[in-house]
């Protein structure tokens, strides 16, 4: 099966944003306008995350995501500041496909993953994991990469699997905005250690770089955001690049 | 002639609205159906499904749609576990009798790939119908970690992790699908709109 070709919009309410290492955000236009020009373009699914609802320990705006969801035909995962099953079944009432939890899940309460998926499907749940190297292993980062939490993230990926995780975002605090490629070795640890698909996000400055992604670590998403947003290339011509080097089929 | 697309609205997951969505923009004019006295103001009906099949059938039972769905006599659209729910029984989360429209069981995937089974794939359409009608080579949004297990009522079939599955189904006026049509592009409002304008008979 092909890797699926994922846009990711970091969102500070009302905009997107680009944080460069989770740090001074420039804004990149509104939810819906980027939403619909990717899906336009060809992309496979949708991630929207409000970047500060979890630092700012407030509810997810809702208004963004309504009108997001409105012309998208694609699968639209929904995350930031998930605190209880009740937020799950609002952001799926939303018009969301798939929850994106992490701060809380680390921090507060694992259980949360078990219950969200014995009641809205394992399908539905998705762990965000923030990796920062740390000597030879990668420690889990919350609050948007800001804080340590001692977990880790192979430790922790195999234990949001066991407790019924759908999918995993995985995003390297190291990487993420510096367009220098993909942290590889991280993500085919994680696709190794884990039975359940993993999107790789962080650190995507060209197609070739997705392309080597996949041929070395062979992960069920990849998930850019900079390279896009930047007009750089748009998903038609990544998934062409990756047809032709017989990457996708 | 009246065509109005019933949707079942049940259990806690909102995707009936992505359902209605699609389904309105394959030009179709939609109802949500509440309770099983809307069913006599619809000409069709979908069953969308997110969520468990236990969960489901409970809150399909209390809702009081079981008896009525069985008597239906018009067509069904079952999308993913809206699909799985047309089984005799399921076996997640314990075993859960079905809706008992179809000769199936609902089983774990096992196979050589990740589960759950999530992205974009081609259907082999086995015995073509008015559903699939023009659908041959596009490809459809998978996200299930359970499939449908039938001899007798297969249209489709999937290949994933050296595994080939059941992805459509026909039986008389009662269509399936294991993936999700409103998630899967143009392919999707196409087979929706196909799907409008079946004739009833």
């Amino acid at each position: 099966m092909n890797t699926r070709i994922i846009a990711k919009l970091d969102v500070k309410p009302p905009y997107v944003v680009k944080p460069v290492h989770f740090e001074g955000l420039r804004k990149m236009g509104l939810p819906s306008d980027l939403a619909k020009k990717y899906y336009e373009q060809g992309a496979d699914e949708l991630f929207y995350i409000d970047i500060v609802s979890s630092l700012y320990q407030r509810e997810i705006l809702s208004e963004g995501i309504k009108k997001t969801a409105n012309e998208l035909f694609i699968p639209f995962a929904v995350g930031g500041g998930v605190r209880s099953i009740e937020d799950f079944s609002k952001l799926l009432h939303m018009g969301a496909d798939k929850v994106v939890i992490n701060t809380f899940a680390v921090q507060n309460d694992s259980n949360i993953i078990n219950q969200a998926a014995e009641v809205f499907g394992s399908q539905a749940v998705v762990i965000n994991i923030d990796a920062k190297k740390w000597q030879k292993n990668w420690e889990c980062y919350t609050d948007c990469g800001r804080i340590q939490s001692g977990r880790d993230v192979l430790e922790w990926a195999q234990e949001a699997e066991q407790r019924g995780a759908g999918e995993i975002l995985l995003q390297s605090v190291d990487c993420d905005g510096r367009k220098r490629g993909f942290d590889i070795d991280l993500a085919a640890r994680v696709v190794d250690s884990v039975g359940i698909p993993v999107v790789v996000s962080s650190g995507c400055g060209s197609s070739k770089d997705i392309s080597e992604l996949i041929e070395e670590a062979n992960p069920s998403g990849v998930a850019i955001a900079s390279l896009l947003h930047y007009d750089q290339t748009t998903i038609q011509d990544i998934k062409n690049y990756l047809r032709s080097n017989g990457v996708i089929k | 002639m009246s065509n109005i697309i019933g949707i079942i609205n049940y259990g806690i997951a909102g995707n009936i609205y992505s359902v209605k969505k699609a389904i309105e923009k394959a030009g179709g004019e939609t109802l949500i159906v509440n309770a099983a006295a809307d069913f006599k103001s619809v000409d069709k009906l979908v069953i969308p499904g997110v969520g468990s099949f236990k969960e489901s059938m409970k809150e399909l039972e209390n809702d009081g749609f079981i008896n009525p769905l069985k008597f239906f006599d018009k067509p069904i659209l079952g999308i993913c576990l809206g699909m799985q729910l047309l089984a005799k029984i399921g076996f997640e989360f314990g075993k859960t009798l079905g809706l008992d429209l179809l000769d199936a069981e609902v089983k774990p995937i096992l196979c050589d790939g990740k589960i759950p089974h999530m992205g974009f794939q081609k259907i082999q359409i086995v015995n073509s119908n008015e559903l699939l009608k023009g659908l041959e080579n596009e490809e459809f949004y998978f996200m299930h970690s359970f499939e449908m297990i039938n001899y007798t009522d297969i249209a489709a079939l999937t290949d994933y992790g050296n595994h080939s599955f059941v992805s459509s189904v026909k039986k008389n006026n009662i269509y399936g699908v294991q993936f999700h049509p409103e998630k899967s592009r143009q392919a999707g409002i196409k087979l929706l709109k196909n799907f409008i304008e079946l004739k009833n008979h």
